[in-house]
């Protein structure tokens, strides 16, 4: 027999100061995050503010199971890259001549020339690989994850992550390096 | 700088640092660490920086119309999803009927202890949430409006009867056993108090569902109630919101619900 005293568990569509007030700690906190990651992925103003929308809009949907994460950042992070991926894919914008228009782009991004230049050669990279490679990527050599975070956001084993990483070094040379 | 020296918090820690998320004792250690290393306060002062520029960028005002905008539009996306399909889901595999049963998250938040007393003296409940709207007690005298995305759940609580079953009438006269699917009633849970069966359902199509929760001291074989109910949508002239009784033993409760 299935019956069972209910889990008693707070529903969606709570009351709207709630709502927003939940909202706003997303923008607050995440805000600039989600959105940088979108424009790096996407290359496109709009496309990435109506992406950000949609990755805020799924965590209200979903604020259980923001709330229960032990990192909210991350399981944020995880949805704006696999949207940002799937996006580019369903638009058939065709990786390799979306990334090579990227080349002539204007670099963006922070944390000196060094950096700027991994971010690109990441992103030039990308469509060379399948789609778990290209999130271990990015969270590696984007989000300064270490191996063993990317592992445990993706839900793989280390030395998986370290073969992804390290098929994707062969391709781009010394600075992809997996130390 | 390298995300990956060993002497430094990552930088994704610090990430995490700066988005408040990080336990007591490890924000400390990190925090500590940041003041005295340029690299890894350089890091945090890109992440601050980075919410600020958005922050001037994009207000929130303008922010909160965006998420409202994918938020309907996610809500569309579903519901053309939902319209392609009748049944589906992971408990109950029925192809092409009525509803949707959504095992993932459990629909109530509270439980009053109201409910509709029936003649025999169980009590039969069925609870609406998950819609935009808060939770309410279906009523068992007016047809009970359904908004997209609300689910029910049902609830009984036995007294003296040991057997319960479920099932659904659609205008078409379809019948749908709920609980269970097939076999007999399903043994009460015992003791005091409401008892939940499992799952949410979603109502999906549109027009009336009828419900029926029917509490019993011997096990009826669904195929008796589903016949019951064929019966009893035929002498209500086929329609199902004259439905009369079901010819069975037992106390019955009867919901009728509009679907969205």
């Amino acid at each position: 027999m299935g019956t069972s005293q209910p889990v008693l568990r707070v529903i969606q569509g709570g009351p709207q100061e709630d709502r927003r007030a939940f909202l706003r700690e997303l923008y607050t906190k995440h805000g600039g995050s989600v959105l940088g990651r979108c424009r790096y992925l996407l290359k496109d103003t709009a496309k990435a503010e109506d992406a950000m929308h949609d990755v805020f809009a799924r965590a209200l949907t979903h604020a259980g199971d923001y709330r229960a994460e032990a990192s909210p950042l991350t399981w944020l992070m995880k949805i704006a890259t696999h949207h940002c991926l799937n996006q580019i894919r369903s638009e058939r914008a065709g990786w390799r001549g979306w990334f090579e228009r990227e080349e002539a782009a204007k670099p963006e991004g922070h944390g000196g020339a060094q950096a700027m230049e991994t971010r690109d050669l990441v992103r030039r990279l990308l469509s060379r690989v399948d789609v778990e490679t290209q999130t271990a990527v990015i969270h590696y050599h984007l989000d300064g994850m270490t191996l063993e975070e990317v592992a445990a956001a993706l839900g793989r084993s280390v030395p998986t992550v370290r073969k992804r990483l390290e098929q994707f070094a062969e391709l781009g040379g010394e600075e992809l390096r997996v130390p | 700088m390298s995300a990956h020296l060993s002497e430094h918090p990552s930088k994704w820690t610090l990430s995490r640092l700066h988005a408040g998320e990080l336990p007591t004792d490890e924000a400390t250690r990190a925090r500590t660490h940041a003041a005295d290393c340029e690299q890894c306060g350089a890091v945090l002062r890109e992440a601050q920086e980075a919410q600020s520029q958005f922050e001037a960028e994009i207000p929130f005002e303008r922010f909160e119309e965006g998420v409202n905008r994918a938020e309907e539009k996610a809500r569309k996306l579903e519901r053309a999803r939902g319209s392609s399909q009748r049944w589906m889901g992971p408990v109950v595999a029925l192809a092409a009927t009525v509803l949707l049963v959504v095992a993932a998250r459990p629909l109530l938040a509270t439980n009053t202890g109201t409910g509709v007393r029936t003649k025999g003296g169980a009590v039969a409940e069925l609870r609406i949430g998950g819609g935009e709207g808060s939770q309410r007690v279906a009523r068992t005298d007016a047809p009970e409006p359904l908004a997209h995305g609300e689910r029910v759940r049902l609830g009984y609580t036995p007294e003296t009867r040991g057997f319960v079953l479920a099932l659904s009438v659609d205008t078409a006269g379809e019948v749908t056993p709920l609980y269970p699917e097939a076999g007999e009633s399903l043994p009460v849970e015992p003791g005091p108090g409401m008892h939940w069966l499992p799952d949410s359902i979603e109502f999906t199509g549109s027009g009336t569902e009828r419900v029926v929760v029917l509490l019993s001291d011997e096990p009826v074989k669904v195929e008796e109630a589903i016949a019951a109910a064929h019966q009893a949508f035929e002498l209500g002239g086929r329609d199902v919101t004259q439905l009369p009784p079901l010819a069975v033993d037992g106390d019955q409760t009867h919901w009728m619900l509009l679907k969205p």
